[in-house]
């Protein structure tokens, strides 16, 4: 066989393989698991750093569950992954849009890719004058054409990171909310956060920013303007755990130290303990209605010794806790 | 005492550091050629001794030390007990610094042998970053501060000084749960660390041959057997990760682009390309500023990968001030860039490259387009790892990048990285003879394709399988066709017979040959993944006792519940038995591990390796009616992946252990076969 009629044998074959093996690919059954596919999409709120199709905590399986749900119901990808990310506080898009804050990501690696690419193609347009064997002097110009490129590049690579980053800083202003649940609020005046509250009302980020609120407002002794917000947040569906705590238990030594509704009091406190029975503020107001309120030194001595019990309590509030349990014990009465 | 041990290592090690830095550098400026085994023995004693007194106090129940008392525990088993050694910041910090004594040594060993300014200078890089490490120790992560007030379980109270009122606690919480669930666990970090600190060594060699003004491929030539060694180990390391994850980590998987496999993932990458591109340069002349900058910036991915991992700035960036290890590895990160190329900047007359690239059709050629796939690869992994970091730091927005933006990005380069690897063996240095390459690659193509097609028909139709499987071929059957091409010649020259010419041509460049076997790996690795990513099952099932599952041609039937209570550890679990077919196959049991006071649980999984696809089980719960609750997963030929990596690290191996063929660098000469 002549060289020639194998090289088109050998073309032909290469051809007709190539369309096979392209059309049998084109048209396999999609086998796409769209349920990983969308989990793998969304960081597990309580996990450190896996995605709810790659955690077994029980809170990654209910999410998955929900996926697997919706996908039956043949919503689409992105109202599914919009629906997870606002129920469950915490929960992180893994896949980064192309627009906003992540698009300097997708460009960076095509910048480098080029970057890279332009470099070669100069080095290959400007060799060296000095070949093997010629003094190394020669060497020199390479050298200083080299190092204004390098600063080309890293000027270029300047300008793009600097791009990405103002972009994202107008996208983040114009869009609000987008990172209020994170924002460090404390200089933020009261105005406008009630503006941007009001503004937002149904936003799933909003209840940190009531929180924050609210808290300055309680401090302030500022119950009535409080009142309102807390209630918000103890409402709200899409409050997590820890604000509808927080909420129920201000609320409740509000009713108590504002309007002297023990019964309202203890009643919200529990609302709250049933959510965390964990939470130790709300144990520790619970016990103190329970002394100056009720009366119930027995009970009242019961819940601050459940208080003491936590290991995490610190030094000052242990101490604190211990003289109330202490005077409880006594039979002194709430001063 | 072993507190007093260790400090008194600790000091002597930083000791023999300073003392090998200013006699080095003393050394490589004067060109008298001092004796640095003092230093050196200093250094490597000192660093011994610290991790036997910490490897002590763990055997004897010491819990006088700190590290003792909360990150041991009477009760763990071996070896974990050693392996807490490396479980906690500091006693990984104690690890470190004796691997990087131990390379130090080999460097001076090699400076003993014929004393000139390079190995000096050399020697005094190490012992900087020794200096660093030993400073680290005795300052911000003091592995041997003793408790001056126990708590009923652990320490609560410390103190640097080794006799002052030492109050041992009775007794500590053992080491973090998830890090005794497996015998994996005491082996991976100082694999992992063998690869990470070795890469010390070329950056000392770089920054040595910078300092003196070294030119020339000496100092790639001396760095040559440390930078195998680190890369080999290092990509043990990383397959040991894997397994584990894969073994331990219940959802069946291997690798999740999380930012810890990330920081082992980018200095393997750069150091791949290096050990190309230092090829280039040993025989071409070329790319000599290149591997500066490659061996500079693998140096860097080791501290920013420890950084990374281990100032607790990954999983929030919040907890970045609550150990001070962060900013003092962040800031060392800085100095050795600053420095480095500071260095590389008033060097850069003496680093320019005399040769030229005459086509990119050569296999300088391939091995560029190789170094830029690596580099911009390791280039996505840095920027999709950090930037979320940066971002929350500066701005306060969360952003999360994850498996889909790593795997949208990294496997399109992988698959271009595979094709350059059947291109590029087959390339001839310099120029190609026109039509040389189209006839060592169309028989390797037209086979490829056709096991593509066998593939497409009986296996699979996924896109990506019959991609990695075609590719994977094409590399396997361009070097096996070469390795022929040569071995015939061989014969015809010499007429021998084919099989020990082949023999010869393979022992006669022996790098070459190990260099291909770690390609084989690679394309085993991309097999195993492409499959196990694409062809893998899962499925959820609540099982009564007695009741029986199919999955994957597999019956599953759930036996009963089981509890073990070992002083460790108490471990309640699922047993299901496996059948085929009727006949038996194994007994799995998935189960939940609570060790110590833990009352959360590991939820440890259940492997049963089948050469089809393993059986993987997971006890999600076991509900209070007596049912179980599964998931069964099956990555198919995963142990493809796991055979190929360690494939990849025999040949880096092999290619330190390979008789090195003498070669000219290759000259005006316009033909040269490979």
């Amino acid at each position: 066989m002549s060289e020639r009629v194998r090289n088109l044998v050998t073309v032909t074959a290469l051809v007709a393989m190539t369309t096979i093996l392209a059309t049998l690919v084109a048209t396999s059954p999609s086998d796409v698991d769209r349920v990983s596919e969308i989990g793998e999409r969304i960081k597990c709120p309580v996990c450190q750093g896996e995605s709810i199709a790659n955690s077994p905590s029980p809170m990654a399986r209910d999410m998955m569950a929900l996926v697997a749900e919706r996908v039956a119901n043949g919503q689409s990808d992105e109202v599914i992954v919009a629906e997870l990310l606002a129920a469950y506080s915490g929960a992180v898009l893994l896949d980064p849009p192309a627009s906003g804050a992540t698009l300097i990501l997708w460009l960076s690696p095509l910048a480098a890719l080029g970057i890279g690419a332009v470099i070669i193609f100069w080095w290959r347009g400007h060799p060296a004058r000095g070949v093997t064997g010629d003094p190394p002097e020669e060497a020199g110009p390479t050298t200083r054409r080299l190092v204004p490129l390098l600063i080309l590049a890293a000027a270029f690579a300047t300008i793009v990171v600097v791009a990405g980053l103002s972009l994202q800083d107008r996208s983040g202003r114009a869009s609000g909310v987008a990172a209020l649940g994170d924002q460090d609020l404390s200089d933020v005046s009261n105005d406008t956060m009630e503006a941007v509250i009001a503004a937002n009302g149904d936003h799933p980020e909003v209840d940190g920013m009531r929180l924050a609120l609210a808290d300055r407002y309680f401090e302030e002794g500022d119950y009535r303007s409080a009142f309102p917000q807390y209630l918000a947040v103890a409402d709200s569906a899409n409050a997590t755990d820890g604000q509808a705590v927080t909420a129920l238990a201000r609320l409740g030594w509000m009713a108590w130290d504002g309007n002297a509704e023990v019964e309202t009091a203890l009643n919200l406190f529990d609302q709250a303990l049933a959510i965390d029975p964990s939470a130790m503020t709300a144990q520790y107001l619970k016990g103190q209605v329970l002394w100056c309120g009720a009366g119930d030194h027995e009970q009242a001595g019961a819940v601050f010794a459940t208080v003491l019990s936590d290991p995490d309590l610190d030094a000052e509030s242990r101490a604190a806790v211990q003289s109330d349990l202490d005077a409880v014990t006594a039979g002194e009465d709430c001063a | 005492m072993l507190a007093a041990l260790g400090s008194a290592g600790m000091l002597v090690a930083l000791v023999g550091a300073v003392l090998l830095v200013t006699r080095g550098i003393s050394a490589a400026r004067s060109g008298t050629r001092p004796n640095l085994g003092g230093a050196a023995q200093l250094l490597l004693s000192g660093a011994v001794a610290s991790m036997a007194a910490m490897v002590l106090a763990l055997l004897t129940d010491d819990f006088s030390l700190v590290y003792t008392a909360n990150h041991h525990a009477r009760a763990t088993p071996f070896p974990f007990d050693i392996a807490t050694a490396w479980a906690a910041l500091e006693g990984s910090i104690v690890l470190w610094a004796l691997v990087l004594a131990g390379f130090t040594w080999f460097v001076y060993r090699r400076y003993r042998r014929a004393p000139d300014g390079l190995g000096a200078a050399a020697l005094a890089v190490m012992g900087g970053v020794a200096v660093f490490f030993f400073g680290l120790m005795i300052t911000v992560a003091n592995p041997f501060e003793v408790c001056v007030q126990a708590a009923e379980v652990g320490c609560v109270r410390s103190s640097p000084w080794p006799f002052v009122g030492i109050d041992a606690p009775a007794n500590g919480p053992g080491p973090n749960p998830l890090l005794q669930n497996h015998f994996m666990m005491a082996i991976h970090p100082p694999v992992l660390y063998l690869g990470y600190v070795g890469m010390t060594v070329p950056f000392a060699y770089a920054i040595g041959a910078l300092a003196v003004k070294a030119a020339g491929p000496e100092w790639l030539r001396r760095s040559h057997r440390a930078t195998l060694v680190a890369w080999s180990f290092l990509t043990l390391g990383i397959l040991l990760g894997g397994w584990w994850a894969y073994e331990v980590l219940s959802w069946g998987g291997y690798w999740a682009w999380d930012p810890v496999e990330n920081a082992s993932l980018m200095p393997w990458l750069v150091a791949t390309a290096f050990l190309h591109s230092g090829i280039v340069q040993q025989r071409r002349g070329m790319l000599q500023a290149w591997n500066f900058i490659l061996v500079i910036a693998t140096f860097s991915l080791t501290i920013l990968g420890t950084f990374l991992t281990r100032s607790g700035t990954v999983n929030s960036v919040h907890s970045f001030t609550q150990s001070a290890i962060g900013p003092a590895l962040l800031g060392f990160l800085v100095l050795t860039l600053v420095g480095s190329f500071l260095l590389f900047s008033t060097r850069a007359d003496h680093v320019a490259s005399p040769s030229r690239l005459e086509s990119m059709v050569s296999r300088e050629g391939a091995f560029l387009i190789n170094n830029l796939a690596l580099s911009v690869y390791a280039f996505i992994v840095l920027v999709g790892t950090t930037y979320p970091l940066v971002l929350e730091a500066f701005t306060g927005t969360q952003v999360g990048v994850g498996e889909p933006f790593f795997n949208r990005l990294a496997v399109p380069l992988s698959f271009t990285l595979l094709l350059v690897m059947g291109f590029g063996p087959v390339t001839p240095w310099r120029t190609t003879e026109r039509g040389l390459l189209w006839r060592r690659t169309r028989t390797p193509a037209v086979v490829a394709l056709a096991v593509g097609l066998l593939t497409a028909i009986l296996v699979s139709r996924n896109g990506w399988v019959v991609t990695a499987v075609t590719l994977g071929v094409f590399v396997v059957g361009t070097m096996t066709g070469l390795a022929f091409e040569q071995a015939s010649r061989r014969a015809a020259k010499t007429s021998e017979p084919l099989p020990s010419a082949l023999r010869r041509v393979i022992s006669g460049d022996g790098a070459f040959w190990a260099g291909q076997l770690s390609h084989v790996g690679v394309v085993l690795v991309a097999i195993g993944i492409a499959f196990a990513a694409n062809l893998g099952a899962h499925a959820e099932v609540r099982l009564a006792p007695g009741e029986a599952a199919t999955f994957q041609g597999h019956t599953l039937t759930y036996e009963s519940p089981f509890r073990q209570v070992t002083p460790a550890k108490t471990v309640v679990g699922a047993r299901l038995t496996v059948t085929r077919d009727g006949r038996f196959v194994g007994i799995v049991e998935p189960s939940a591990n609570f060790f110590g006071s833990d009352e959360s649980g590991v939820s440890t999984p259940d492997v049963l390796h089948r050469p089809g696809g393993d059986l993987y089980v997971t006890l999600l719960g076991l509900p209070d009616n007596g049912s179980a609750a599964l998931t069964f997963d099956t990555s198919p030929m995963i142990w493809v992946l796991w055979v190929g990596g360690l494939v990849t690290a025999a040949g880096g191996f092999l290619a330190m252990r390979a008789r090195r063929r003498e070669r000219e660098p290759v000259e005006d000469r316009h033909t040269i076969d490979v």
